[in-house]
Order: C-alpha cells, then structure tokens, then sequence
C-alpha cells in the first residue's frame, strides 16, 4: 500500500509502526490464500484493488465524504438497517474483524474466553489499527448476543457507542420492540447527520440496496453451477467486501463480474476439476481477513459452494418490499425484511435449520461444515440442531469451533480432509 | 452457636415435598422456575406453586454435556443434566416450566428442556432504560398470565394477585431484615448459614406458614444479636461475594473463603439480596404494571448498562461495612464475566479490594482457589485492622 496514506492514518491517530506491521502480514495472506488461485475471473482484480487499498483509498474515500459533510455511521451487526443511514445519506460500514493481531489489548480488558470475533474488534480499537473505527462518526452496538451486549459497555470507556435492543423471539410483542428500536434509530441518524428522512431518500435507498441483494443473490445463484465456476474464497470475499465498498460501486461491479461468471458456466468453465467434493459452510460470520477455514476446505479436495452466515446469505437472502409508498409503510417493510434474520440470538430460531436444509439442497452439497466460534454459545448450541435436521436430510455435517489464531491449522486440515474422504 | 429453627430452613425441601404429595390428586400445579426474573406473585394468583429446580452440584454435568457443549456455565448444564436424567425431586414435581431469556446460554438450552416438560418463555428486555422496556416487558408478564391461565385452569383475579403481591412484599422485608442482621458489627451469622436461610425462599406451599416461620427466626436472631455473639473472629475481614448465583452444592467459594478466615457478612446475589430491597407498588392501580416495574429493576447482569448493580454495590459496601468483595463467575457466564471489570473498577474506586474468580463446580481448583483467597484476605485484613483501629479511636 503506497505509503502516502501515512499523513492520513496519522490523523487518525493510527499506530503507525504496528499498522504497518498488520498491512504486511495482511498483504502476504492474502497473497498466500488469494493470489495463488488459478483461473480466477477477471472481475477478481476490482475486488483484489478494493482490498490492497482497504485501508488506504477507501479510507480516504470516507474522509473526502466527511470534509464534504457525510457523516459514517459503523455497525457490527446484519440487523442494524442500513436503508436509514444511506437515507440520511450517511455511509454505512461493518466494523466485524477477522485477525488477531489487537488481542493482546483486548485480553487486558475483556476475559481471555470471549470470542475471536469480539476481541478482534475491541483490539483494532484498543491497539489503535482500525481506521474504519477512528472514522466513525456514530458506532453502533446492539444486544443481539451476551457477549457483544457486555463488550460494547467496556467499548464505550473508548469511544461512545450506540446500541439497538435486539429481539430475542419473533412475537408480535418482539416486532413493536423492533419497530420501537428502528423509529429511535433514525432519530438518531438523523441527528448525527443532520439530514431529515424522506419518502424519497428511503425509498431510493432502500432500492439501492435491495439492488446490492439482488446482485449477491445473482453470484449466489451461479456460483452453485456445475462445475463450480468461482471458488468460495473469493465469493466469501466478495461478500466481505460489500460491508466496506460504496454500495452503488459494487453493485455494478458485481454485475460486470456475475456477467463474466455467467458466460464461464454457459462454457462450463470450472474453478475446480468436475467432481471435487462440493460444500457449504454455515454459523459464524468471517469477517476479513478471516478466510483460515475456506482456505483449508478449498486445500483439501472440496470447493465451498455456499455460506450460511452473516457474511452470507443471512444478509442477502431477504429484500425490503418496494412497494409502500409513505415513510411508515416504509419502515413496516423494513421491519418485515429484517424480523425474517435466522441469528442464533434468536429462540426458538427452527428457521434457520430449515433454511439451511434448503440452501443445502439447492445449492447440490455433499455436506456442510458448521463453523462456530469458540465460545459464541448460541451458534455452538444450535449446530447440535442443525446436524439433526440436516442428518434427517441425509446430508452429514463436520461441526467446527475454532478462533481466528493459526495453531489448530493442521488439526482442522486433519478433520476436513477425513470429512471430504468420508462424503465424497 | 447452634439454632434449632435453623433445622427448618436446612429441611425445607423436603418439607416442600411432603406438603406438594399432600395435594396430589388436587388440580394444584407446581411450576418450576429458574430465575428471580419469574413473577412469583403471578404464579401463585394463578393457583399454581412456584418452586427452583436444581441446578446446583457437578453430578449431572456429564450427561447434559451430550447435547450441550461444554463451554457452557455448570448451572446451565446442570439444571439440563437434572431435567434429562429426572433425578431433581423438584423438576418431578412440576408440571410446566417457566424459563427467561436471561442469558444465551439458558436461553438456547430451554430449547432442549421444553422438549422434557411444557415450557413457557418469558423475553425480557435488555436496555431497561429505553422506552420500549416497560410496556414490552409488562406485556409479557401478560403472556405469562395468559400461560398460568391456561395450564391451572384458574383465571388469575387482580385482587388475589394484589393480595399476593403484598404477601411477596412481606416476605421480602422479612428476608432483607434477616440479611441485615449481619450489618451489625458481631455478625451473627456465617455466610453458609445465612445462604441456607436466604435459599428457603423459594421452597415453600404455603405463604403464610413461610412468613410464619421468618418471624419466629427474626425473634430468636434478635436475641442472638444482643448477645453479641459472631462465628467469626473479631478483626476478620468483611466480605460481600458478588456475581453469579451459587447455592447447597456449589457453595465452594463461599466456604473456602470462610475457611480462609474471612467473614462473608452479604452476598449480593440472584441467591443473597439481590432483589430483596425492590418491592411492588401495593397502591399501582394496574399491578401487571406494578410487577413489570418491579421486576425490570433487577440488577442482573443481562441488562447493559447494569447501572443498578452498581448502586446496589454502592449501598451493600457501607451498610455491611465491608471489607473486600469477591466477584464470583460461573466459567463461560459472559455477562457476568465482562461486567466483571466494571464492577471491579468501581469497588477499586471505592478503596476497596477487589477479586474476580472464575470457576465451576468441580473441586479440582480448590487447593489454587485457596491460595488465591488466602493472599487476598491477608491483604483485605491489614486493612480491616485499620478500620477496626479507626474505629476504637473515633
């Protein structure tokens, strides 16, 4: 990354030397795991560029949005409505992160047993790595598990944070909470901002981002082709990247790229040699640089043709109906679109073993690995479910729980490739 | 000192169950609850008996590991494990299960238990601050009544659920009055002894005879305090345990740090007093609102931010005179474990010696805990010593 993004990140208060550190060891994994692919679309060199200048021209990007008077609102979490921050015409950007390297920090204030995903984010802040987060004009928080609820009171000792009670049933008591929680929401979007919500501005915004699902649905729709046109790695990245990029960007350039997708599976041009053992994985989101598991399923003899997660389907599967036409018509949509989330916070959540069983038929696997984060207890308690309904469908499942640390590579290398030999 | 009405309390489980086998082959429901967040008043204006189920000894762990996974806290897993093997007499004898969204780990595993037995959950809200709170969580005190309703076969009459509420009012001013008994600079009591009396407060049929039975123990205790009697020596140090709710059974921590020569004057816990100062408004027109309000105030460790915890701290600290307090955590509890610290930042804030345990039910860290505790309490007590100086000089 040029080095002319340094005055930036130092304004942003960034450690510079231990950045530069993470952007090394960044670049060189991603080399590793992403580079090293053969046949790769062309469409991939967009999404190579996005994120070799993740933290430099996106950055700064923000910055020149904000000297322009556009507030960024940060979100770690699928439920909190993006259609109202790009209505009040804010950016909105996921702040989930995949690497280890703030742990240390994040021990010193959180216990050692909480997961990757939860240290990752209170360490990027703590150990001063995240520009996303030193960006932030609103962070915002919600109650969807016990550990995110609990971090985030120890978060804002560091920097305010706003936070959204999260339902934990589907009741209709649940949905006038959630209402309740989507009208304060944009009262405060739209004091941050200081731009009024609109018919219009809602409605645009939430076409554009219906138009963002529609087009992960479209590469979810072919990458399930065979032979398997795209490897999961770089779907899941593609994915990943949608939490960061300019929405209206990417949708077009995921276009260009499901076009490019779509002529290699009119050609049954594959990533993959015809028979590779087809999966899909399911749980906990991967957020970047997160791609430890894919990587070991797609080194083992397996392509992953699906992600059930957060960074996945649970975040395109579902659009916002286009039709209302007044603002609280509007906000009854939004509120329908997302009470249909399957999160594990959620009891008794029987939709999501059916989603899953569904998106595993579809999509043609031979199994699915469950990921779980250690000690993120309600993706781990329900993955005992979930290998219920889907053995019911005779289909197997691997259940992993694993961090973000490299150390049980070869033990996972180990499991996988005996699951791939078993389901082959 | 030995009372004998504590033969009472030490036997009221099984008091419970011989007065429950009385009323078999009545339509009276017993209803098995796991959480202080469980209206009791409710309950009982439904004509149903509330009653804890177990939860609280290693034994059944193993077989509830089966299905739930193991970095999961042993009250959790323990509750499960006697529900699956059926060896709580309690769970045995309860005919629905009322369970709440306290924590995600109870909240997943009454997806498995509401296979066992008839399970009714309740969602609490977790910012009880917010707007919402009140109105949803009275609302589902509704719905629970409209569960109760169905289950007993008895409507639920705003008088008698008033008639009740004052009842649960009393029982409360009873227990928090037994609790400060212990403020008094000779405590009368040990903390394993006043942990079997505050337990009683969930094993009981009938109301009146529990209130009963409080009086007559807050007479004698009135006598054992004039006299001046402690079991504790005179400079140990004072302690309050906070954190996660422990009980017969899971007493470990509480013991060692008896045995380590501290005095554990209070406990502030979903088993000591947490709870016990919030009372219901009698005169609330609307007493599913009088509940509502009432039950949202609890200081658990699931609300963010759990400012009431705090203050409850605050308040516990000077009354009791305290010490040190020990922060106890059930392994893999998240909300307690985090909130840890900002508990520990504000007891340090206040000067007072903080220490935060984590642990299970299995006795195999007791010999570490111990040496941790003891270091601690030798610390606390130099400055107990000087507060008991201070004291003599004032």
């Amino acid at each position: 990354m040029p080095s002319s993004h340094e005055e930036m990140w130092e304004k942003l208060n960034l450690d510079i030397d231990a950045h530069a550190g993470l952007l090394e060891v960044l670049g060189k994994f991603y080399g590793d795991i992403y580079m090293s692919q053969q046949g790769r679309l062309r469409g991939m060199e967009y999404l190579d560029f996005v994120l070799s200048e993740v933290h430099g021209l996106r950055i700064k990007e923000l910055q020149d949005a904000k000297v322009s008077g556009r507030k960024v609102i940060g979100t770690f979490c699928v439920f909190v409505p993006e259609e109202i921050v790009l209505a009040a015409g804010g950016i909105q950007i996921g702040l989930c992160a995949g690497a280890e390297v703030g742990k240390g920090e994040a021990e010193k204030v959180l216990p050692r047993n909480t997961c990757a995903l939860i240290k990752s984010f209170v360490g990027f802040k703590l150990a001063r790595l995240c520009p996303f987060i030193e960006s932030c004009d609103l962070i915002v928080g919600e109650t969807t598990c016990d550990g995110k609820k609990k971090a985030y009171e120890i978060f804002s000792d560091y920097s305010p944070i706003y936070v959204m009670e999260i339902p934990q049933m589907k009741n209709f008591s649940d949905r006038e909470l959630w209402r309740s929680e989507i009208l304060r929401f944009k009262t405060q979007v739209e004091e941050t901002t200081g731009n009024k919500i609109t018919a219009d501005n809602l409605k645009e915004a939430i076409h554009l981002l219906n138009n963002r699902r529609r087009v992960l649905q479209r590469l979810n729709r072919l990458r399930a082709a065979v032979p398997v046109p795209i490897s999961g790695r770089d779907a899941l990245l593609i994915n990943q990247i949608s939490f960061y990029d300019d929405p209206e960007r990417f949708t077009a350039k995921i276009g260009e790229l499901c076009d490019e997708l779509e002529e290699r599976v009119k050609n049954g041009t594959g990533i993959a040699p015809e028979g590779t053992t087809r999966l899909m994985l399911s749980g906990c989101p991967m957020a970047v640089p997160n791609w430890k598991l894919p990587y070991i399923i797609e080194s083992s003899g397996a392509v992953v043709v699906g992600e059930e997660s957060c960074i996945g389907t649970r975040n395109t599967r579902d659009l916002v109906d286009e039709s209302a036409g007044t603002i609280e018509g509007m906000i009854d949509a939004i509120l329908d679109r997302y009470m249909k989330i399957d999160c594990a916070c959620f009891t008794p959540n029987t939709e999501r073993q059916e989603n899953i069983v569904g998106m595993a038929r579809d999509v043609g696997v031979k199994g699915v690995i469950h990921y779980a984060l250690s000690f993120c207890q309600p993706y781990t308690m329900e993955a005992y479910k979930v290998e219920k309904a889907l053995a019911k469908a005779g289909i197997p499942m691997l259940a992993i729980e694993t961090d973000y640390s490299m150390e049980d590579v070869e033990q996972l290398k180990t499991r996988v490739e005996a699951f791939v030999e078993m389901v082959r | 000192m030995k009372l004998e009405i504590l033969k009472h309390f030490e036997d009221i489980g099984e008091r419970f169950l011989l007065d429950i086998s009385e009323l078999d082959g009545t339509d009276t429901k017993v209803a098995g609850i796991y959480c202080l967040f469980a209206p009791t008043e409710l309950v009982r204006a439904a004509g149903a008996i509330p009653v804890s189920l177990c939860g609280k000894r290693e034994k059944p762990i193993a077989d509830a590991e089966e299905t739930l996974p193991p970095n999961l806290c042993p009250l959790i897993k323990s509750s499960y494990g006697y529900a699956v093997t059926n060896t709580c007499p309690f769970f045995a004898e309860s005919d629905f299960l009322i369970g709440e969204t306290t924590c995600d780990g109870k909240k997943k595993m009454y997806e498995f238990l509401g296979r066992i037995k008839p399970l009714h959950l309740m969602h609490l809200p977790y910012s009880t601050t917010e707007p919402h709170a009140i109105s949803f969580w009275r609302d589902e005190i509704l719905r629970l009544g409209r569960f109760l309703e169905e289950s007993t076969g008895q409507k639920i009459d705003r008088d008698h659920l008033r008639f009740q509420i004052r009842i649960h009012n009393r029982i409360r001013k009873l227990l928090e009055r037994i609790a400060r008994f212990q403020a008094a600079e000779h405590a009368p009591l040990s903390g394993l002894t006043m942990m079997t009396v505050m337990e009683s407060k969930s094993f009981f049929v009938y109301p009146e005879k529990y209130l009963d039975m409080l009086g007559e123990f807050i007479a004698e205790m009135e006598s054992v305090a004039a006299s001046g009697f402690s079991p504790f020596e005179p400079d140990a140090p004072r302690v309050l345990l906070t954190g996660c709710p422990l009980g017969k059974g899971s007493e470990k921590v509480l013991r060692i740090i008896e045995e380590s020569g501290g005095a554990v004057v209070c406990m502030e816990n979903c088993t000591g007093v947490k709870g016990l100062d919030l009372l219901v408004d009698e005169e609330e027109k609307d007493p599913f609102l009088a509940l509502a309000r009432r039950y949202l105030q609890i200081p658990c460790s699931c609300t963010t931010p759990n400012i009431g915890r705090i203050n409850l701290l605050d308040r516990l600290i000077s009354q009791y005179r305290i010490d040190a307090v020990v922060d106890l955590t059930w392994h893999c509890c998240h909300t307690y474990n985090i909130e840890s610290r900002v508990v520990g930042d504000f007891v340090e804030g206040r000067e007072v010696p903080f220490l935060h345990v984590e642990t299970n039910y299995s006795t195999s860290d007791v010999e570490q805990l111990r040496t941790r505790i003891e270091a601690f309490l030798e610390m606390a007590g130099c400055r107990s010593n000087v507060r008991f100086a201070n004291s003599r000089l004032n």
